[in-house]
């Protein structure tokens, strides 16, 4: 049961606070993706967990026991790093085995050891080349393979597939899915990449300037955002933030007039006070379609064809930016205006100070 | 037909030719640079050895000065001392420019102030830091002589640099303070370009000081070890003002390293002929130890992922 609670930590360098009170229950054998800007904490909280950075306050609990003064190895945490960290001086057997060495174990015991995870990661027949030898992605599975011998109750992952090229970063999610399945494991990945969080994580924690926005399931992220920052951080391309006035507003739903005038009610839970109020309407790109009458009305100004879907990037009247995502067969061309259909129920709205107004037909939330 | 390929050989050929003579104009500068700073002194060097010269003239002598030199056991035990100087000064350098090294990469307050101050051994010309050391080895009035009287240690003055032993490692200990500085600031340069992700990656695994330092570090930074052993060799064998200034090759030949022997013999004595088959010896001794220490460079840099 290698549960991980994190407790209020905080952490300031001088002046300067990176990480506000920073609250998480981490469950048992879950991958739970930090993700967020550069800039936003998740190095820094994943490096307080590992034990390599003290927090400035707050406690690390790993299986019900207080960690926080511990080394890392009295933790039990095992970390790969964004660039693998290998000796180049030493094979990849000797790679793997480094902790073991360190552990001073007997010799037939780290065989046995870098032997198993060498067959879990296809690495049998490279032990005994050197790291300078070996491709970007295998050079990855060493990493891992280092922290696997260290049989850790938590693998911490900083980054790890940032210097991969884009068709090698597919493959290794896929590998490092797979990885999780096997090994059953409590796993924390640290990532920018919101399409690493959404693939690969049970959990997914979006940080934000030291701060957590919101811990949910992907498909709680992309439902249900908490604010208007992880609505517009989760998804590809960008959920749409179109400003709209407040016409009427109860808890069954509340109708705004969106900048270009048009009018819509979306069912979300408001409350009459919000009359007159300005909110922000969030509409993602796939959820719109080319409306056969009247609708939203947007002038096209550039056209990304790519086969299957046509990325469509235009202006409301008002100057505001909207992106649609139609059909890649879809009758539009640059410089025209269309106007597209919206399905209120798909819309999310956000008041002045970015907190969502909670959705009321939307998708049930996955467990 | 064949007229016209014939003129296209030719053509090419007046083309490759031109542009051979263009490629000779461009390294010509260089090539006559070497050739009177380099080429023509060896070549005039290895002349020399075949001859008697000095001041007076010169007569063609053929091998008789490589005959006296293999004769000579004095030149012998000037070879050995030779190497024994080198081996031990250019050992202590590489022990304490790793010591230094290290704590001078160590995170600690006034860290630039401290590598700021390793400098001056190296910084101020050697002639007045042997100097320095001359006072500070001189029996009546130089600090060590006068520290260890204070403390009991000698009944008397105690002249360093007057007694074969005594001389012999004080020079080495001259030569340790003047080479120390560079192999410190080389191997501080090395270490400083170890990926910190390295040690913290041992870090996490529970690599201790020692352990990390015996397993990363050295082996990361063993190519420059390695190189800085090679320069410095040659260095400390070639060394001449810190012996000539602090001993003269003395007492009684105790700090004789070939460099000084062939200045005595060559300058001191103007027996120039002499002189230069002394040189050349120096000369061959070092290209032989340079081949066999490339040799080994060589596989420490693919043991160490050098490429």
């Amino acid at each position: 049961m290698a549960t991980l609670d994190l407790t209020s930590i905080s952490k300031s360098f001088g002046n300067a606070a990176v990480l506000h009170d920073i609250s998480l229950a981490i469950r048992d054998k879950e991958f739970v993706v930090f993700v967020g800007p550069s800039g936003c904490g998740k190095s820094t909280l994943l490096r307080i967990i590992a034990g390599l950075e003290a927090a400035t306050s707050g406690q690390i609990v790993i299986e019900g026991r207080d960690v926080s003064r511990e080394h890392p190895v009295e933790r039990g945490i095992a970390m790969v790093f964004q660039s693998y960290a290998l000796y180049p001086h030493l094979t990849v057997y000797e790679n793997i085995a480094f902790p073991l060495r360190v552990q001073k174990l007997a010799e037939a015991e780290v065989r046995q050891k870098v032997g198993r995870a060498a067959e879990i990661l296809q690495l049998t027949d490279k032990l005994q080349l050197k790291p300078g030898q070996l491709s970007g992605g295998q050079r990855q599975r060493v990493a891992i393979g280092r922290s696997i011998v260290r049989n850790p109750k938590v693998f911490l992952f900083d980054e790890p597939l940032s210097n991969l090229d884009a068709a090698l970063r597919g493959d290794m999610r896929v590998e490092l899915s797979q990885l999780h399945r096997s090994l059953n494991a409590t796993m924390v990945y640290v990532t920018h990449d919101q399409i690493e969080a959404m693939t690969m994580a049970d959990r997914i924690v979006v940080l934000n300037a030291g701060r957590v926005e919101q811990f949910g399931t992907p498909m709680e992220l992309y439902h249900h955002p908490a604010t208007k920052f992880v609505a517009s951080f989760i998804g590809q391309p960008n959920m749409n933030l179109v400003p709209a006035t407040v016409r009427e507003a109860t808890g069954e739903g509340v109708t705004v007039e969106l900048a270009g005038g048009h009018v819509m009610s979306v069912p979300v839970e408001g409350h009459a006070a919000m009359k007159g109020a300005k909110v922000e309407v969030g509409i993602r790109p796939e959820n719109v379609t080319l409306a056969e009458g009247a609708g939203l009305d947007i002038t096209v100004n550039v056209l990304e064809r790519l086969g299957g879907v046509s990325i469509t990037y235009g202006t409301i009247a008002g100057g505001t930016r909207f992106c649609a995502t139609l059909p890649g067969d879809a009758a539009v061309a640059e410089g025209r205006n269309i106007a597209l259909a919206v399905d209120p129920r798909d819309c999310h709205v956000f008041d002045a100070s970015g907190k969502v107004l909670r959705r009321r037909q939307a998708p049930a939330l996955v467990a | 037909m064949t007229d016209i390929t014939a003129k296209a050989v030719s053509t090419r050929r007046a083309v490759s030719l031109s542009e051979g003579w263009f490629a000779w104009a461009l390294i010509a500068p260089a090539m006559l640079f070497i050739g009177v700073i380099v080429a023509w002194p060896l070549a005039e060097t290895v002349r020399l050895s075949f001859t008697d010269a000095r001041l007076g003239g010169e007569n063609w002598v053929g091998f008789k000065n490589y005959q006296d030199l293999w004769a000579s056991a004095r030149f012998f035990d000037t070879i050995g001392r030779t190497f024994f100087w080198m081996a031990l000064s250019v050992s202590l350098k590489l022990v304490f420019g790793l010591i230094g090294a290290t704590l001078l990469n160590a995170a600690v307050p006034g860290r630039g102030l401290f590598r700021v101050l390793v400098m001056p051994p190296w910084v101020i010309p050697v002639a007045i830091g042997c100097i320095g050391w001359l006072w500070l080895y001189n029996g009546y009035f130089g600090l060590l002589s006068g520290v260890a009287q204070r403390v009991g240690l000698t009944d008397g003055p105690y002249e360093f640099l007057a007694y074969r032993t005594s001389a012999f490692y004080s020079a080495i200990v001259t030569d340790v303070w003047v080479g120390t500085p560079m192999v410190t600031l080389f191997f501080l340069a090395a270490m400083q370009g170890v990926s910190r992700e390295l040690y913290e990656a041992a870090w996490v695994d529970g690599a201790n000081r020692w352990y990390r330092f015996r397993r990363i570090t050295i082996p990361q930074i063993m190519p420059v070890i390695v190189s800085m052993a090679l320069l410095s060799a040659i260095w400390t064998f070639n060394s001449f003002e810190i012996i000539w200034i602090l001993t003269e090759g003395g007492p009684r030949g105790a700090t004789t390293t070939l460099i000084v022997d062939t200045y005595k013999v060559a300058i001191s004595s103007q027996r120039f002929g002499e002189g230069a088959a002394r040189a050349v010896v120096i000369v061959m001794l070092l290209a032989v130890f340079s081949l066999i220490y490339l040799f080994f460079l060589n596989k420490v840099n693919k043991i160490y992922g050098v490429k």
